[in-house]
């Protein structure tokens, strides 16, 4: 199976668009939201048949009161300030990071780490298999989170020959996760000192894992001289630029309706298509 | 005072919201939290900035003391530790620096050493002070970048504008640990909308006091619906205008020109109002 | 000679994992004794760092080659200072594998 993972580096420039898009127009029966932290794949994918599980990341710390002699060792040693004292020590599972140090340094075994939910898994099933996950708020873990996501897509198929994965905003964690043995990443920008500054970011990110890479640019006449900005460090860097979308208010009122950009025609969703098409001549190649 | 500006789904104008109105406000700071796609300094381009490194401790291994009991490969919860053709190896881009390796070892063969994860830059402008927080591209964890941005301004007596990162994450929650006020910016968008309730729920938990701009304003009322539902003001609303994200898509501050200002002084209003200022 | 393999399922007719460090199981093989057997991988869940682990594993059971269809780049480098020789799969199942790599039909990856 192939992996076509969507990225941008900056959020908002337009990947759930895109790869809600690419869905339509590949017929995928793969696909996945990686984004843990704000999926929204699935508010434009009409389906309601879903199942989802818990997801037990990282061990946190509790603290056994009874056995507990206030000695204050736990906060001490905790390097991420996840221990406060008020009238007792307690366990600030937001910061936690789940090492054990504290239940190591504990002189009365009064602490020890228990499985946490940090999120949940959900598994999307139509005449396709769509997987996504959403994070609990503050959690980390992100990372491993997204491996799950594009694991329970995997052991759920059997001979698809494409996927395609909505990726999460930045560099870290979820990021890294979700770049891992895909064969190609489509970048999606837009014209802005902000989007083209992200865009080199995320594309050093890739180059670590040495995937394809392609761009597109998104609403590209909102500013055409960061356009040539754009196009001009691609070049210089030899990234294929595969096509430019126009700024089209409509998107955003068909998106509303839980459709996808492709399912008008327009001078953009015309764009799209053929961003599509180079993109799957790249991942083929 | 320190305000927090936050959205669920990137791209919506936290960094718009925070650069503006730091640029406005009386003794405004603006503080750079979106440490692994930082923008604020395309617009605030400092001419003397001062660059510090950001450093986490990572553990070292004597291997003449080491004795090959594995008590810290075994410990360590992040797998940054192996042992491997009869030596510990130390994988430092897995290392969450908790110490816990040096405080198992039998033979004190570990000690740590300072390993560079990011910087932060910072410099004054505008009467603006800036403080942007950046992580070394391929690490995974902001945190310990955010953590020092935080403590730098912990006790400023000025006027702080946070540019948080996206999503409700880890690095959501340390940047707004010390803010008095949450500001959400969404878009009347359906991503819009979801992004605002998984963010919204957040600050709830902390117990800040919120506030919501509408960005890309339109006839759509979804946010204003929510809005009245959860019981919070509506702040402000920053139209669609292409001339507006042109000038801002070029790295210039919106609010240096007399058209735009008062959309921002309004703003700002609304905020001290809110805290009774 | 050990070879070890990264596995869905327990056992020889099991399917090779796509991912060396998130497999469920090793399987690791004998070519003298012509048996193998079946572990479970302890680290699989972690948040990173898998497949540092998973070298440290095989590496302890005396592996001499590597059969699997990727190994990520930290693996990869700490692979390369051992005597370990990493082959590429060229069918799902573990048995047709070992087969193969015994034929020399197999490519280094």
């Amino acid at each position: 199976m192939k992996q076509l993972l969507i990225l941008s580096g900056k959020g908002g420039t337009g990947k759930t668009t895109i790869a809600s898009s690419f869905i339509e127009l590949s017929k995928a029966k793969a696909f996945a939201d990686c984004d843990v932290e704000a999926p929204n794949l699935h508010l434009v994918m009409n389906t309601n048949t879903k199942t989802s599980t818990p997801y037990y990341g990282m061990g946190k710390a509790i603290i056994d009161q009874s056995k507990c002699i206030k000695c204050g060792l736990c906060k001490e040693s905790c390097r991420f300030g996840a221990i406060d004292f008020s009238d007792k020590y307690e366990i600030n599972l937001f910061k936690c990071e789940g090492c054990s140090v504290c239940e190591f340094v504990c002189p009365e075994n009064a602490i020890e780490m228990a499985s946490y939910k940090d999120g949940e898994t959900t598994i999307y099933r139509d005449n396709y298999i769509f997987s996504t996950a959403e994070l609990n708020m503050g959690s980390g873990n992100s990372g491993k989170l997204v491996m799950k996501v594009k694991e329970n897509l995997k052991d759920n198929l059997t001979d698809e020959p494409l996927a395609i994965i909505d990726g999460s905003p930045g560099i870290g964690c979820p990021v890294i996760a979700s770049l891992s043995g895909v064969d190609m990443v489509l970048i999606v920008t837009e014209p802005s000192v902000s989007g083209m500054s992200d865009m080199i970011r995320i594309i050093k990110t890739a180059e670590h894992f040495r995937v394809k890479i392609a761009v597109c640019i998104n609403k590209y006449d909102t500013n055409i001289s960061q356009k040539q900005k754009i196009e001009k460090y691609l070049i210089d860097r030899k990234i294929e630029l595969i096509g430019k979308i126009v700024y089209d208010k409509n998107i955003s009122k068909i998106l509303n309706e839980g459709k996808t950009a492709v399912s008008v025609d327009s001078e953009a969703s015309r764009s799209i298509k053929n961003i599509y098409s180079r993109a799957i001549e790249i991942l083929n190649s | 005072m320190q305000i927090a500006i936050l959205s669920g789904k990137g791209g919506t104008g936290k960094t718009l919201l925070s650069v503006n109105l730091s640029y406005l406000a009386e003794n405004g700071t603006y503080v750079d939290c979106d440490v692994e796609e930082p923008n604020g300094l395309l617009y605030y381009q400092l001419e003397n900035k001062k660059t510090e490194e950001v450093s986490i401790k990572i553990p070292v291994v004597n291997h003449d003391l080491c004795n090959g009991c594995e008590k810290c490969t075994d410990f360590c919860k992040f797998n940054a530790l192996a042992f491997i053709l009869d030596k510990v190896r130390v994988f430092k881009d897995l290392c969450h620096s908790c110490g816990g390796c040096k405080l198992v070892c039998p033979t004190n063969a570990i000690s740590e050493i300072d390993k560079t994860v990011g910087y932060i830059h910072s410099g004054k402008i505008f009467d603006t002070n800036i403080y942007s927080g950046e992580m070394i591209v391929g690490l995974e964890s902001g945190i310990p970048i955010i953590d020092e941005l935080l403590n730098q301004v912990k006790n400023s007596s000025r006027n702080v504008f946070i540019d948080s990162p996206p999503g409700n994450g880890c690095s959501v929650m340390e940047s707004i640990r010390d803010s008095n006020y949450c500001l959400l910016i969404a878009e009347p968008t359906i991503f819009g909308l979801h992004n605002l309730n998984m963010v919204y729920n957040l600050v709830k938990v902390f117990n800040k006091k919120v506030g919501i701009v509408i960005n890309k304003a339109s006839e759509n009322s979804i946010i204003e619906d929510y809005a009245l539902e959860n019981n919070v003001n509506i702040i402000g609303r920053i139209p669609m205008d292409l001339e507006l994200g042109r000038i801002n898509s070029e790295g210039k501050i919106v609010a240096s020109y007399d058209e735009y200002k008062p959309l921002f002084t309004d703003i700002l209003t609304n905020i001290y109002k809110e805290l009774n200022l | 000679m050990i070879i070890a393999l990264p596995t869905t399922t327990s056992g020889e007719k099991s399917f090779i994992s796509e991912h060396f460090g998130r497999s469920n199981f090793f399987y690791i093989y004998n070519t003298e004794t012509k048996t193998g057997e079946v572990y479970v991988n302890a680290n699989k869940d972690g948040q990173g760092g898998v497949g540092v682990k998973s070298v440290e594993f095989i590496l302890k059971h005396g592996t001499n080659i590597l059969i699997t269809p990727r190994v990520g780049e930290k693996a990869m480098n700490l692979l390369s200072e051992t005597d370990v020789k990493i082959y590429t799969n060229t069918d799902e199942i573990v048995k047709e594998n070992i087969a193969s790599f015994l034929n020399g039909e197999l490519k280094e990856l």
